[in-house]
């Protein structure tokens, strides 16, 4: 017998809950471990063709930070805080390598601080990367060869360029599902709630591709076998790093908020294109790279991200846009002012929250949002 | 046809009852917020003398940081939305509007209709609250509400440069232990939350008239001190505490014909 959509949901809301069962799950099923990928936009493809378990470290929701602050100034960011914290209390220990990419002064300061067992391997992004493009492929390439190299040593596996691009076809199929996901939730807004969303599409970062695949489909078909629910709210756009904890997306929920689309840094923004299908495999996701629009972290004078999500909110007939401001982000608070401007000149209401994964008082957030949802 | 709206800040409780949505029947503050006995004590007051009670009440909204600590609301509405609704009634050429409470300080722009077109919110920090005021208060041993007496009294404001409340307090300790002036001390903190307050009118862009409310605008000086940033006249609302009570009373009697 078919599963629900609710019952599935709540395997895919355990899986965000737990990805050290995750790890354990795969080590028992393929002998290998699992290799940390740092916040954002790792070639996670290179790891997958190793067989190890790419794993999102994207920090804990409401964790107390303490030890952290002995390493990391207050100004961090909360991921980065939290990630420094889980660090020195060990939860990362029984990764096989840890992935750094450095798109921000933050980032590259925490590679060079890595206080886990597991050995960190750091490449950078090319910051030219619009204006000197075969560079750019080719420096980008270069970089990810680095990453290559330096995992079959730690990992004491090679990986092939045949395998590589297996497993691009692999992230393919699964981005491509991804979008239809968030193209469903749009369409039924009132049988997947805000948190339910986000724990689908976090999960990725915990699930081997291909099977995150298959529950992402099976839960879609279920979706679309039941009736769909009456929705009155608002329905809104959301971008910025992460959406989280919970509590953020339930106030979403108990106002009236409905996330037709988002442009965040944990979820579209790793599916919104695909890798191509260059001979070689290192080329394709160095392009790829290259490619890649929207992010105050990926270096693009033209600010595409404003444009980005004024059209996101044509497209799902959206109310709004609310930017989730990571507290701390830099780059991200550069960009903000430019966004405000354009959504002005497009008319689009926006209205602006501040990110802490630490905190655990809401108020803020619900006088912000509970207004925002009163006068849209 | 009574309604009522109760406003629970995070330093105050106020209450105010309407008769058919014009005339105010009451109105009550307490100065004790969400979590103490402020909100009980202030139902409690505003019916003081009154030969009605809260069961005559058609409809309750409750606002402010606690109100959804309000088990006998009807309905709750987020504070700016109340003060919105509450200014526009009280000034109806209002088209900025400055709320500065016990913990938040907020920038509203209205339209003709009072209707909400932007707003902004200070970030998670008291800086450039009634909070920051209330500490400054104490360190400098002057009462609230002697504190703009003081402020008109400064002949060289000192500069209260930081932003963060704990900081502030050093910095101010500082000053005095440095020999300067409680008045001058007084200005400097007037100074410093106006910029606050400012920051978020430019950002919220503004347009005349420029109205205060909350229980910070009762201090004449951080009113002057904003008068001076923004160059330009601020109309304080009268009882600007209970603004937000107000709207949101005014908003119960809506929804109370829109339910019956």
């Amino acid at each position: 017998m078919s599963r629900t959509a609710a019952e599935i949901i709540k395997e895919f809301r355990e899986i965000a809950a737990h990805p050290e069962k995750a790890i354990a799950n795969h080590k028992r099923e393929t002998g290998k471990g699992a290799v940390g990928i740092m916040p954002v936009y790792c070639p996670e493809e290179i790891v997958h063709a190793s067989g190890y378990l790419p794993i999102g470290m994207w920090g804990a929701q409401k964790k107390t930070i303490s030890k952290a602050r002995t390493y990391l100034p207050p100004f961090a960011c909360s991921i980065m805080q939290s990630v420094m914290e889980l660090q020195l209390e060990g939860v990362y220990d029984e990764l096989s390598a840890v992935i750094f990419s450095v798109p921000c002064d933050t980032l590259k300061c925490m590679s060079q601080k890595w206080h886990g067992k597991a050995p960190a391997i750091v490449f950078a992004h090319p910051q030219n990367r619009k204006n000197a493009r075969k560079v750019a492929d080719a420096y980008c390439r270069e970089e990810y060869a680095i990453v290559k190299e330096k995992l079959e040593d730690i990992l004491g596996v090679t990986i092939t360029n045949s395998a590589i691009k297996e497993s691009i076809a692999v992230y393919n199929e699964n981005r491509a599902a991804c979008r239809r996901f968030s193209d469903i939730v749009a369409d039924y807004p009132g049988n997947i709630c805000p948190s339910d969303r986000h724990a689908v599409l976090k999960s990725r970062w915990f699930m081997e591709k291909s099977k995150h695949t298959a529950l992402l489909n099976e839960l879609m078909a279920a979706i679309e076998s039941e009736p769909k629910k009456k929705f009155t709210g608002k329905k809104v756009v959301v971008s910025g790093i992460m959406l989280e904890p919970y509590e953020v997306l339930d106030i979403f929920e108990e106002n009236g908020l409905a996330i037709v689309a988002d442009d965040l840094a944990q979820e579209t923004r790793n599916f919104r294109q695909d890798v191509g299908n260059d001979e070689d495999a290192l080329l394709a996701l160095a392009k790829a790279w290259n490619d890649f629009d929207g992010c105050s972290l990926a270096t693009d004078a033209a600010k595409p991200k404003g444009r980005i999500l004024i059209d996101a909110v044509r497209k799902y007939d959206a109310d709004a846009v609310i930017v989730c401001m990571m507290k701390f982000c830099d780059p991200e608070e550069f960009d903000y002012p430019i966004l405000l401007q354009e959504f002005e000149e497009a008319g689009v209401r926006n209205l602006q929250i501040e990110i802490d994964q630490e905190s655990t008082a809401f108020e803020q957030i619900k006088t912000r949002i509970q207004t925002f949802a009163e006068i849209l | 046809m009574y309604t009522l709206g109760i406003d629970v800040g995070s330093a105050s409780s106020k209450a105010v009852i309407l008769e058919d949505g014009k005339r105010v029947a009451a109105s009550a503050v307490i100065q004790s917020g969400t979590g103490t006995s402020g909100p009980g004590r202030v139902m409690e007051l505003v019916f003081d003398g009154l030969d009605i009670s809260q069961k005559d009440m058609d409809y309750i909204v409750a606002t402010g940081y606690g109100r959804f600590a309000v088990p006998f609301a009807n309905k709750q509405m987020s504070e700016i939305t109340c003060h919105a609704k509450g200014i526009h009634h009280l000034i109806p050429n209002a088209r900025t509007i400055i709320d500065i409470g016990g913990q938040d300080a907020k920038a509203i722009r209205l339209d003709h209709k009072g209707n909400i077109l932007k707003f902004v919110m200070n970030d998670k920090c008291a800086a450039g609250t009634g909070r920051f005021l209330d500490v400054m208060s104490r360190v400098l041993e002057i009462g609230l509400q002697e504190m703009g007496d003081a402020h008109f009294k400064a002949d060289c404001p000192a500069n209260v440069s930081s932003t963060c409340t704990v900081f502030a307090e050093s910095e101010v300790i500082s000053q005095l232990s440095k020999g300067v002036s409680k008045e001058n001390i007084a200005a400097g903190v007037h100074r410093s939350i106006a910029s606050k307050a400012c920051s978020l009118v430019y950002r919220v862009g503004m347009e005349e008239k420029v109205v205060m409310c909350g229980g910070v605008a009762q201090d004449k000086g951080v009113v002057d001190a904003i008068e001076q940033e923004l160059k330009k006249k601020i109309l304080v609302a009268d009882n600007p505490q209970t603004t937000g009570a107000l709207g949101a009373a005014l908003i119960a009697f809506e929804l109370a014909g829109k339910s019956s």
